[in-house]
C-alpha cells in the first residue's frame, strides 16, 4: 500500500492516500497517532489543492480547517504532558484557545461567529477519556512514525527526526490578540514548525479564515445599501496585514483571493473604484 | 446534466428541476383524460428554459457557476406560474406563461420584426390577435443580484407573497419581490438552511423581526448533546446538517446529517424525538468518504403531505423511506435496471454483516459516484421525484 520512492506525483499521492483511508477504515491495529496524522495530511492536502476556478465552498473550508485545529490541539496537548520542554517563554493552555473571549482583541466580529468559533473549541477541548488512555506513545515512536509517514509520502521536503513535537510557536499567530508579536519570532516560529509538520501554514491561515475572513471579504463589497440600521456589529478596520498574510496566500485559496484584492483596492483610484462599481452593478 | 434541484409547485402540477447548466425544466402533471382513465396523471414536460449562464467575478477572478441551487415556486394568483431560481450569487424571478395567440399587423415593423421604412408607413391599422399553436414562455421578471459573498444556498418565500429570504453560509438577506437593488440583511453563523414557517402568517410587516423565521445554523438552538464515545475525527463534519425541512403541519422540523435523518418537535430543543439511521454502516469508512470527498455531499430529506413518512436519498441511487407510525423504512433503487414503466419497485438491502444474501449488496460494492441529493414529495399524494444524477425519476403509489 505504502510504496517507496523518491519523487511522487499528485496522483500517486492520491492512490497512496486511498490505499491509506482504507487503512484507517479497516484496520483497528494502526496506532491512533498514525490515523491522526493520516487525517491531517489529508486535511491540508485538501485545503491547498483545492481547485481555484470556482470560489471554494465555505462550509465545506470551515470543516476541514476545524478538522485541522482539531488535531493540532490534540497533538499539542499531548507535546505538553511530555517531559521535554520546547521552546521557552511560551506556555499555551487549551482553555486559551477559544481567544475570542480575550482582551485586546482587534476585531470585532458579529457575536454569531465567535459563539460559532468557541463552541468549535469546546466541542474539542472535551477530552476523550478513551483517547486519552491511549496516547500513551513515547516521543520517539510518534516522530518516527510521523516522519516515516511524511517521507513515504513525499509531503515535507526535508525533513529530519524532530526531536520536539509541536513547537509551541505554532500557536502564536492563531491568536488574534497577539498583535503585539515581532514579526522576527513569526518567521522563527514558523521555521521550526514547517520542519516538524508543514502544517504550520495552515494553522496561519485557518485563524486567518476565523477571525479575518468575514470582515475583509466584505470591505470590498459595498453593502450600505443592503444593510439595515439594526445589524451587525460595526467592522473594524483589517489588522495589518504583515502579520498572517504571506503564508496564508499561499495555501488558503479562498481567503487569499479576498486579502489580496482588498489590499489592491485599498491602493486603487477611486476613479478605477468607480469603474469597478459600475461593472458589478450593470452584471 | 447533472440535476441539483427539485420542487414541487403548491398544487403538485408542476415539478421543476434544476441542474447544473443552470436549465431549468418544468413538468407538468397530465389531466386524466376519459380515453386513458387508468393513468393516474403522468409528467410531461411543459417549459424548459436557460435560468442562469455561467458568469466571471472580475474582482476574486474566479467563475461563478451556473448551477441552479434552489428553485422555489410563488403561490399562484393568476393563469401565469411564477418562480424563483437561484445559482451560487444571483436569484431570478421567472415568469412561466402559456401564449397561445400573437398579434399581427404592427405598424412600424414586419412580421418577422424587421422595421419597417417609415415612408412605407402610409396608413395606420391596429394590431389583430391571431391564434398560434400554444407555447408556454419563460421570461425573467426580475434579478436580485450582488447581495451575497458566499454561496446561496436556500431561498425561502414567504406567505404574504411579497417577500423572501436568501441565505448563503454567513449572511440571510430579505427581499421584497418588486426591488431588486436592496435588501435587508442580517449577519450569522454558518446556515445551512431557511425556511418561512408555514404555520403563522405574520402579516406584511415590513420589518424582519415580526416574520416568524425559522433558522437553522450550523451550532444550532436544536442541537443533541453528543455522545463521547462515538467520538471521531469526523465527527464535526457527518454531524453537521445538510437540509433542514418543517412538517406540513408546522409542528415538527427534520434535519438531515450525513448519516442520520432526525425529526425535532418544535417545542423541545434538547433532543430530536426520532432518530433514523440512513446508512449507518458507513460509519466505519468515514475515513475512505473523506478522502474522497463524499462525507461532504449534502442530502436532502422530506416530508410527505401527512408528514407520516420522510424520505432522504443514499448512495448507489438508493433512496429511504421511513414511516414514522409504524417504524417500518424502505430502502429502494432509482436506476433504469429496476425501475420498468408500471413495474413494483423492489426493496433493496446493503448486506452489513459477512454473509451476504441473495439480493443483498454489500457495502464495499456501494458505488458512491451515484448519489441520491435531491428529492421531493407531491404536497398531497403519493407521488416523488428523486433525482439521480441527470436523471429524474418519478414514481407514485400503486392503487390497487
Amino acid at each position: 500500500m505504502l510504496g517507496r520512492g523518491l519523487k511522487r506525483k499528485l496522483s500517486d499521492y492520491e492512490e497512496n492516500m486511498a490505499g491509506l483511508s482504507s487503512a484507517f477504515d479497516s484496520s483497528r491495529s494502526l496506532p491512533y497517532p498514525l490515523k491522526r496524522q493520516l487525517v491531517l495530511n489529508m486535511c491540508l492536502t485538501k485545503l491547498q489543492t483545492y481547485k481555484m476556478l470556482v470560489e471554494p465552498n465555505l462550509h465545506r473550508s470551515v470543516l476541514i480547517a476545524n478538522t485541522v485545529r482539531q488535531i493540532q490541539e490534540e497533538m499539542r496537548q499531548e507535546s505538553n504532558q511530555q517531559p521535554v520542554n520546547i521552546c521557552p517563554g511560551i506556555a499555551p493552555a487549551s482553555h486559551s484557545y477559544t481567544g475570542m473571549e480575550s482582551p485586546g482583541i482587534s476585531l470585532q466580529l458579529p457575536s454569531g461567529i465567535g459563539q460559532q468559533e468557541s463552541h468549535c473549541c469546546d466541542l474539542r477541548s472535551v477530552e476523550d477519556p478513551i483517547e486519552n488512555s491511549l496516547l500513551i506513545v513515547s516521543d520517539d515512536d510518534m516522530s518516527s512514525a510521523i516522519s516515516s509517514i511524511l517521507k513515504d509520502l513525499d509531503f515535507v521536503e526535508d525533513i529530519s527526526p524532530p526531536t520536539c513535537l509541536v513547537p509551541t510557536g505554532d500557536d502564536q499567530p492563531k491568536f488574534p490578540e497577539n498583535t503585539g508579536l515581532k514579526l522576527e519570532d513569526d518567521r522563527q516560529d514558523l521555521k521550526g514548525a514547517e520542519c516538524v509538520f508543514g502544517s504550520f501554514e495552515i494553522s496561519n491561515s485557518t485563524s486567518y479564515l476565523k477571525d479575518l475572513a468575514i470582515d475583509d471579504i466584505f470591505e470590498d463589497i459595498d453593502t450600505s445599501m443592503y444593510d439595515s440600521d439594526f445589524c451587525c456589529p460595526p467592522l473594524t478596520p483589517p489588522r495589518s496585514p504583515s502579520l498572517a498574510t504571506e503564508e496564508p496566500l499561499k495555501t488558503f485559496p479562498s481567503c487569499n483571493s479576498s486579502s489580496a484584492n482588498n489590499i489592491q483596492i485599498c491602493r486603487t483610484d477611486l476613479s478605477e473604484l468607480d469603474h469597478i462599481m459600475e461593472i458589478l452593478v450593470g452584471s | 446534466d447533472i440535476i441539483s434541484t427539485v420542487e414541487f409547485n403548491y398544487t403538485g402540477d408542476l415539478l421543476a428541476t434544476g441542474d447544473k447548466g443552470g436549465r431549468v425544466v418544468i413538468f407538468q402533471r397530465e389531466r386524466e383524460t376519459k380515453s386513458r382513465p387508468l393513468s393516474r396523471g403522468e409528467y410531461d414536460v411543459y417549459s424548459t428554459f436557460q435560468s442562469h449562464e455561467p458568469e466571471f467575478d472580475y474582482l476574486k477572478s474566479l467563475e461563478i457557476e451556473e448551477k441552479i441551487n434552489k428553485i422555489r415556486w410563488l403561490p399562484q394568483q393568476n393563469a401565469a406560474h411564477f418562480l424563483l431560481s437561484t445559482n451560487d450569487k444571483t436569484i431570478k424571478l421567472w415568469k412561466i406563461s402559456k401564449r397561445d395567440k400573437r398579434a399581427e399587423g404592427y405598424n412600424l415593423k414586419d412580421e418577422d420584426g424587421r422595421l419597417r421604412e417609415p415612408f412605407r408607413v402610409t396608413e395606420l391599422r391596429v394590431p389583430t390577435l391571431k391564434p398560434m399553436d400554444l407555447m408556454v414562455e419563460a421570461s425573467p421578471r426580475r434579478i436580485f443580484a450582488n447581495a451575497h459573498t458566499y454561496h446561496i444556498n436556500s431561498i425561502s418565500v414567504n406567505s404574504d407573497y411579497a417577500t423572501y429570504l436568501s441565505a448563503d453560509d454567513l449572511r440571510i438577506n430579505l427581499w421584497h419581490l418588486e426591488v431588486t437593488n436592496r435588501s435587508f440583511s442580517i449577519l450569522l453563523k454558518l446556515v445551512i438552511d431557511v425556511k418561512f414557517s408555514n404555520t403563522e402568517n405574520v402579516g406584511s410587516c415590513k420589518s424582519w423581526r415580526w416574520f416568524h423565521v425559522e433558522l437553522c445554523v450550523l451550532s444550532a438552538v436544536f442541537e443533541e448533546p453528543e455522545d463521547p464515545s462515538s467520538r471521531s475525527f469526523f465527527s464535526e463534519i457527518i454531524s453537521s446538517i445538510s437540509d433542514v425541512k418543517f412538517s406540513h403541519g408546522g409542528r415538527y422540523m427534520m434535519t438531515r446529517d450525513y448519516l442520520s435523518v432526525k425529526v425535532w418537535d418544535l417545542n423541545m430543543e434538547k433532543r430530536p424525538v426520532e432518530t433514523y439511521q440512513v446508512h449507518e454502516y458507513l460509519r466505519s469508512k468515514l475515513c475512505s468518504l473523506y478522502e474522497n470527498d463524499c462525507i461532504f455531499d449534502k442530502f436532502e430529506c422530506c416530508w410527505n403531505g401527512e408528514d407520516s413518512t420522510i424520505m432522504t436519498g443514499s448512495y448507489n441511487n438508493f433512496f429511504r423511506t421511513f414511516e414514522r407510525n409504524t417504524h417500518r423504512d424502505t430502502t429502494l433503487e432509482a436506476s433504469r435496471e429496476s425501475s420498468k414503466p408500471r413495474a413494483i419497485l423492489k426493496p433493496r438491502k446493503v448486506c452489513t454483516t459477512g454473509k451476504r444474501k441473495k439480493d443483498e449488496i454489500t457495502v464495499d460494492s456501494l458505488d458512491f459516484n451515484k448519489k441520491i441529493l435531491h428529492t421531493a414529495w407531491h404536497p398531497t399524494e403519493n407521488i416523488i421525484a428523486v433525482a439521480a444524477t441527470n436523471n429524474l425519476y418519478l414514481f407514485q403509489e400503486k392503487i390497487n
